[in-house]
């Protein structure tokens, strides 16, 4: 069983009887569904799990559900710069969201404008809806019990189901990121980039910049990815998980909105979310990165031991 | 739950039990107890008087508590009192910034907004200001400074810094009590606490503490704690030090494509021309005048400040961020803060000082 096996998304997992566990994955007729992944738990420990997170990521993008949140994502940017270039009179520097005015000097700025309109709502939506799907997906269409076939197999799987919603986290940022690049570029001059401070970098070091920004978007939606985990064993629903992790993250902004809550917002996972604006600073300013990064490795952490602890004692019935 | 069901929850028990402890322990073990040789606050002040620091870069963070409300940053009020709004944002709320110096010429201050930053590059005699949220800059050129001025400064019949020291602490004598404070650390490093203490019960503020580099004698951190408050209303504090000359390229500006450039000219009192040598001298005298008018009552801590009738410009005093900020009360409105009171009298006048309102609106019906 290789991770580019052409399976369906889940619509045909039900209709597998059972998995085929004991003969060798080649000469059996190849099982559909997610129930070809019982075969591969099957196998030794490192090939099983490289072919389990392989088979994760397969499913999860080849989903036309993907695919389409990834579009969506993507017409972000092409948007805000169609807007931009249609608009005959120019910008107000300080009106609108934060760049807007930069855009029509240097197309660069259209990655980071999508991205900053995107870090509220946009990619939380789409990453609640795949980390809310993970593990209440595969109970709700009756496949998860075919992935716990092998022994031992409930933690690797808790695993390989969180660096698919992050590998998702990734794809979503990039594809903003890269999507607002290349539009910018194609409506808009591009050239040597101006910094919040003032002092001015040339396209390639700006490339790099939008990269390390990108890395720090990918970082920020780690741990609501987790808490998207650990409400995901918590039920069958799908949607429901999917709901519970998109309220959270847009709570979570609320509070941090209030003055009152001061003491709480060091706390709240989207505290940093639009600090990597430091990144855009000369010299950069590393600070809200590490205290960032630190954040969500605690969210992963408590959550993940959460979702460790509910999915590792669950009755799997479906 | 079954036992064995109980030890697979134990990660989540233990997990956020540990990141809580660490989050105490981390600030406590932060602010360690620090023991250094024990100095006079005469010494601690010919320490600062003997810095020699004139390369760094640092982070300083700025909190208030002064009982402000807080101000909008955004909005109309905002832009519509850009000059004041932006001075007294400044003293309100928390701000970072990031500072970096290289001799007595090379300067650069960051204010690091949200999305947005506020820079001051100066090098020699050329200082810009440059406001990323409009993306604008301005351009002041210093005059040329006076080699013989420098010179007197800094070699001609200077006094030792242990004199300066002494005399300082002979002046403020009769007013404050000067101590030194347990030491502790500042950005990491090692201070002797300088604390002022104001001798009269008539003032707000309570103490002024100021926290010295045990090394280098730079002041690192100065706090004002209102009388009978525990926090500070007032601080402004390194977080991040280091010592050494920071990158040349930072002391260099030149403004970004695309900015909105103003050339702002100084006041040159050497090379005035006649016309403005008379505006000079009209200037001059309406400075006069109104500082004639000025009276302070009082001296030291509880020192009240008298501003004459028509002092403050209609447009600020009809302001509605004032009205905002202000309370009415007998004989005007005031303004009072954790550290500061002002009252601005219904004739006009205003009184302002380190001292209850109470005290201000006495001074207004005495005087």
């Amino acid at each position: 069983m290789s991770p580019s096996d052409p399976r369906e998304p889940a619509v045909t997992g039900p209709a597998v009887t059972g998995p085929d566990s004991t003969g060798p994955a080649a000469s059996v007729p190849e099982p559909t569904g997610h129930a070809a992944i019982a075969t591969a738990v099957a196998r030794p420990r490192g090939a099983s799990g490289a072919a389990l997170l392989g088979s994760e990521l397969t499913v999860l993008f080849r989903r036309r559900r993907t695919w389409a949140m990834l579009a969506a994502l993507a017409a972000i940017p092409v948007l805000i710069a169609i807007a931009v270039r249609l608009t005959s009179s120019p910008v107000t520097p300080g009106r609108g969201p934060a760049f807007l005015d930069r855009i029509t000097q240097n197309g660069l700025f259209v990655a980071i404008t999508a991205l900053i309109v995107s870090i509220p709502l946009f990619l939380p939506l789409t990453v609640g809806v795949v980390a809310g799907d993970t593990v209440a997906g595969e109970a709700n269409l009756g496949t998860l019990r075919y992935l716990l076939v092998a022994p031992a197999g409930r933690v690797r799987l808790l695993l390989v189901k969180y660096a698919g919603a992050a590998a998702f986290c990734v794809a979503a940022t990039l594809t903003v990121a890269v999507s607002g690049a290349l539009i910018g570029a194609a409506l808009f001059p591009v050239g040597p980039v101006t910094l919040l401070s003032g002092d001015t970098i040339g396209v390639g070091e700006s490339v790099l910049r939008s990269l390390l920004i990108a890395a720090y978007v990918t970082v920020s939606l780690l741990g609501l990815s987790a808490i998207g985990l650990f409400i995901s064993t918590l039920t069958e629903v799908p949607v429901g998980a999917m709901a519970a992790t998109i309220v959270l993250s847009v709570t979570a902004q609320v509070l941090d909105a209030l003055p009152q809550l001061d003491w709480l917002h060091p706390w709240l996972f989207s505290h940093y979310w639009l600090d990597f604006a430091d990144l855009l600073r000369q010299p950069i300013d590393w600070t809200s990165f590490g205290a960032n990064a630190l954040l969500q490795g605690g969210y992963i952490l408590v959550f993940g031991a959460l979702a460790y602890g509910r999915f590792v004692t669950k009755d799997i019935l479906s | 739950m079954t036992p064995r069901n109980f030890t697979k929850w134990l990660p989540a028990i233990v997990i956020p039990a540990v990141i809580a402890v660490g989050a105490l322990a981390v600030p406590l073990t932060a602010g360690a107890a620090v023991d250094l040789p024990d100095k006079t606050p005469a010494q601690v002040l010919a320490l600062v008087g003997t810095s020699t620091v004139d390369a760094l870069s640092g982070t300083i963070e700025q909190t208030s508590e002064l009982g402000l409300p807080e101000l909008p940053t955004t909005g109309p009020t905002a832009s519509g009192n850009a000059g004041a709004a932006s001075a007294l944002e400044l003293l309100t709320g928390s701000h970072t910034g990031r500072v970096y110096l290289n001799g007595p010429d090379n300067i650069r201050l960051q204010v690091l907004d949200n999305l947005a930053e506020r820079d001051l590059v100066g090098n020699g005699s050329d200082v810009w200001l440059y406001n990323s949220k409009d993306n604008s800059a301005a351009h002041v050129t210093l005059p040329a400074k006076d080699a013989a001025d420098t010179d007197a400064t800094t070699h001609g019949g200077m006094a030792t810094p242990e004199e300066v020291a002494a005399k300082f602490l002979a002046a403020v004598d009769p007013s404050t009590t000067v101590s030194v404070g347990t030491d502790g650390s500042v950005a990491g490093r090692s201070v002797y606490d300088l604390v002022l203490t104001p001798k009269t019960t008539g003032t707000l503020v309570g103490t002024v503490s100021i926290s010295v580099d045990s090394e280098t004698g730079l002041p690192l951190a100065v706090e004002v704690t209102a009388r009978g408050q525990e926090k500070p209303a007032f601080r402004l504090a390194f977080t991040e030090l280091s010592l050494g000359a920071p990158d040349a390229s930072l002391f260099t500006f030149s403004p970004p494509a695309g900015a909105s450039v103003t050339e702002q000219a100084l006041p040159d009192t050497t090379s005035l021309d006649k016309k403005d040598a008379a505006d000079h001298a009209t200037m001059k005298a309406e400075a006069e005048k109104f500082l004639a008018g000025v009276t302070i009552s009082g001296t030291g801590w509880d020192a009240v400040v008298e501003l004459p009738a028509g002092s403050v410009p209609a447009e600020l005093s009809s302001s509605p961020l004032l009205a905002q900020l202000t309370t009415a009360v007998t004989g005007g409105r005031v303004i009072s803060t954790a550290l500061v009171s002002v009252l601005l009298t219904d004739d006009g006048r205003v009184f302002a000082g380190a001292v209850p309102s109470e005290r201000l609106q006495a001074a207004a019906v005495g005087g």
